[in-house]
């Protein structure tokens, strides 16, 4: 697929620091990209370059032409911000003409969300007087009612209730199925799981990990085993030898969880071969990593390599 | 629509709606009118209340003395004691002791319990200083009408000589206040807008709207809307003020004047109006008032030259004002909230305060070195030039002006230039501590 947006090579120090190290990342038109990264990863900074608020330092930035037509981009950035004395309809109109609309383009889509989303009795309340749930849910609206092609959220579900939460996941994905391209950061790792068709890991400035989410589920899900079985654990850490590792065990009503990780290419027959002289074995499954436990995976690895050199 | 022309539009319409600016708007010109119209009104009543005791300790040298229409004397040979209880019991609203010693130390004391004019003040002085005169004519043998013949005032109009044009123009004080009246309107005017520019980008920075808005247009787009933006909030605070406070004051005039007195006294309050405005400036009364003696108000605003001066306020407020705003809005991008600025507006706004005070030297002696240089330097000149253009300004230095206002337009160029290589760095530090090292970093980000 081709790509919407693409950085080359970026790097960008604020000073010493280097919150981005020749970074190169393409966003394939059409996906939902999951930009994921702990605190102070270079994630703002990234998704600044990529909304034009900042330059970078060094390398280029690529946005391509959507439909023979120049692309638009729109940005919820994790900080919500609106003027605060200043009308709902007023400041929902001014933030969307200045995205490059029309009046009556901006009225038009306008209208269409705030019907959408319950909000047109407030057309005339300053935002002072509104929850701030319902001034996300106003963020939100004026962030997608500019019709772009390229959707960058940042943290959008921080704020609603689980209820809220939910119905913006499903605009994400339908935004999706109309063309937009989207790129969502967030730590939330299980909306990652329902919306997201890429991922984008990154950690110190650098992309540790950039493919499709389900590429990156069995890269990291290889060798890797749940089971539960019935018997003596003694017997069944015996019976693991070094081929195999465990890395968890829980026992609850007699029976007994284990989650095993293999060393080196061995099947999950290899697995049973061994165990079934020991252990009665009640279920065996191949693990299916969940994001979090790749993140952490990824990140902790960064972190024990690079601690010993500090 | 044109992006700027949107943040423009918000950033005026958002302050013209305010109730502040409304009540602003209204309470101003109500102020000033009200300054105005209070001075005339008591420049007209008090004339005719003054009614003075005189204690002649040397009675009958005082005796029928004549205060014409203004004051009324009664001329007494009482106690000091009586004379106070007199004047306790409300009959009197003065009481001018004039001791035995009068003839030695010609001078005596006057008491009131409300402030006279200095008008009035003079005026009792002229008529005792006359009868002193008059009394004295007999010790020199010469007669009344010779007197009168003898009395010679003299009256020095003055011209200012332009050595180019070989022309001369008539001066006087009024233009020179009409300036300086400008300059301050300047210095208040730069002032309250400038912070304004300031507060508006910590109101969006501290409100987090700023990333949503630059990720739409640039960030120089933003504080240059904002900053035209709020300069057309000045000025419709000017045209407002302007308009309302001579509707006010002039219906106030007319209201007043017309009923009481016929168009010659008009003219004559009209003069002690002029008076009262001139004693509040910084030259001595009697300097001011014999000049004003000679003209109305009315002929010397004529002489000051309207349009002139309000092309020059319309540039030099501008250009001041977009000197300092572009200032303001890098300091306002480099802090995370209000407090935080005190540090850097002092250091800023000290020229714009040392020229305000330097007005003051400007206004009476409008082309001192220190006038001079400082109606050419940008920092300076938007306040202080209005001073000497007011006076009028020779030929021969005309260059002047046009350096000043060179200059004036090379650094709010260069000033909002640099401004805002800091501004878009500024915008996006949180919890920095700023200082001006940190900002000139910045600019090379």
């Amino acid at each position: 697929m081709a790509a919407i947006l693409s950085v080359t090579n970026i790097s960008k120090s604020f000073g010493e620091f280097v919150a981005l190290d020749n970074v190169s990342l393409a966003i394939e038109s059409g996906s939902i990209l999951g930009l994921l990264g702990p605190n102070g990863a270079g994630k703002t900074t990234l998704i600044r370059i990529l909304t034009g608020i900042t330059g970078p330092d060094s390398g280029s930035v690529n946005l391509f032409e959507h439909n023979h037509k120049v692309t638009r981009i729109s940005y919820l950035p994790e900080e919500r911000g609106l003027y605060k004395s200043m009308k709902v309809w007023e400041q929902a109109l001014y933030l969307t003409q200045l995205k490059g609309l029309s009046r009556i383009e901006a009225t038009t889509n306008l209208k269409l969300w705030f019907d959408k989303f319950q909000m047109s009795e407030w057309l005339n309340k300053p935002v002072d007087s509104l929850s701030k749930g319902m001034q996300q849910r106003l963020q939100f609206v004026i962030t997608v009612a500019s019709k772009p092609d390229l959707l960058i959220l940042d943290e959008p579900f921080s704020g609603f209730d689980p209820v809220n939460a939910d119905i913006i996941k499903n605009e994400i994905l339908a935004l999706s199925e109309c063309g937009v391209t989207i790129v969502l950061s967030t730590h939330n790792m299980s909306s990652v799981e329902q919306l997201c068709t890429h991922i984008c890991l990154v950690n110190r400035g650098k992309i540790m990990i950039n493919n499709h989410l389900s590429e990156v589920r069995s890269q990291y899900g290889k060798n890797q085993f749940e089971l539960t079985f019935q018997g003596s654990t003694v017997a069944f850490a015996n019976a693991l030898g070094h081929r195999f590792e465990l890395v968890s065990l829980a026992t609850k009503n007699e029976i007994h969880s284990a989650q095993i990780k293999t060393h080196g290419p061995h099947s999950a027959n290899e697995l049973l071969r061994a165990l079934l002289p020991y252990v009665e074995l009640k279920s065996l499954k191949e693990h299916s990593p969940s994001m979090n436990d790749i993140f952490l995976e990824v990140v902790n690895e960064v972190q024990l390599e690079s601690t010993p050199h500090e | 629509m044109n992006k700027t022309l949107l943040i423009i539009k918000r950033e005026y319409l958002s302050r013209v709606r305010k109730r502040s600016f409304i009540l602003m708007s209204i309470l101003g010109p109500l102020i000033m009118a009200t300054v105005g119209i209070t001075a005339i009104y008591l420049s007209l009543d008090e004339p005719e209340n003054q009614h003075i005791l005189v204690i002649d300790e040397n009675y009958p040298l005082f005796e029928n003395l004549d205060g014409g229409d203004l004051v009324k004397f009664d001329v007494q040979d009482i106690s000091v004691d009586d004379a106070f209880a007199a004047l306790k019991s409300g009959e009197y609203t003065g009481l001018l002791h004039i001791n035995k010693k009068y003839y030695t130390n010609h001078s005596g004391s006057f008491y009131f319990k409300k402030q006279p004019s200095f008008r009035v003040q003079r005026k009792i002085e002229q008529i005792v200083q006359q009868r002193g005169e008059i009394l004295k004519l007999g010790e020199f043998n010469i007669s009344e009408s010779d007197y009168k013949r003898i009395k010679t005032p003299f009256e020095m109009a003055t011209f200012k000589f332009d050595s180019i044009s070989n022309d001369a123009q008539e001066t006087d004080i009024t233009p020179g206040l009409v300036g300086f009246g400008f300059s301050i309107l300047i210095y208040m005017f730069i002032f309250m807008y400038s912070v304004q520019v300031m507060r508006g980008v910590i109101e969006e920075k501290s409100n987090r709207v700023i990333e949503v808005i630059i990720s739409s247009v640039k960030p120089f787009q933003l504080m240059t809307g904002k900053i035209i933006g709020i300069a057309a909030v000045g000025l419709t605070q000017f045209l407002l003020w302007t308009i309302l406070t001579f509707t006010l004051v002039g219906g106030a005039q007319y209201a007043l004047l017309s009923s009481k007195y016929s168009g010659n006294d008009v003219s004559r309050q009209m003069n002690m109006t002029t008076e009262l405005k001139q004693s509040m400036a910084a030259e001595t009364p009697e300097a001011l008032t014999s000049m004003s003696d000679q003209n109305n108000l009315f002929t010397q605003l004529k002489r000051v030259n309207f349009p002139l001066m309000l092309g020059m306020f319309l540039f030099y407020f501008l250009g001041g004002y977009l000197l300092y705003s572009a200032m303001m809005a890098a300091v306002g991008s480099a802090v995370d909230n209000d407090t935080d600025t005190q540090q850097f507006i002092l250091p800023i706004t000290f020229p714009l305060l040392l020229s305000y005070v330097a007005s003051f030297v400007i206004f009476s002696n409008p082309n001192s070195p220190i006038a001079v240089w400082m109606s050419i330097i940008p920092f300076t000149s938007p306040v202080t030039m209005m001073v000497r253009i007011a006076f009028g300004i020779e030929s021969g230095d005309m260059w002047q002006v046009w350096l000043s206002m060179f200059l004036l337009v090379a650094t709010f160029i260069t000033m909002i230039w640099i401004a805002s290589k800091v501004y878009r760095t500024g915008i996006l530090m949180y919890g920095k501590k700023a200082s001006f090292k940190e900002m000139i970093k910045w600019l090379k980000y």
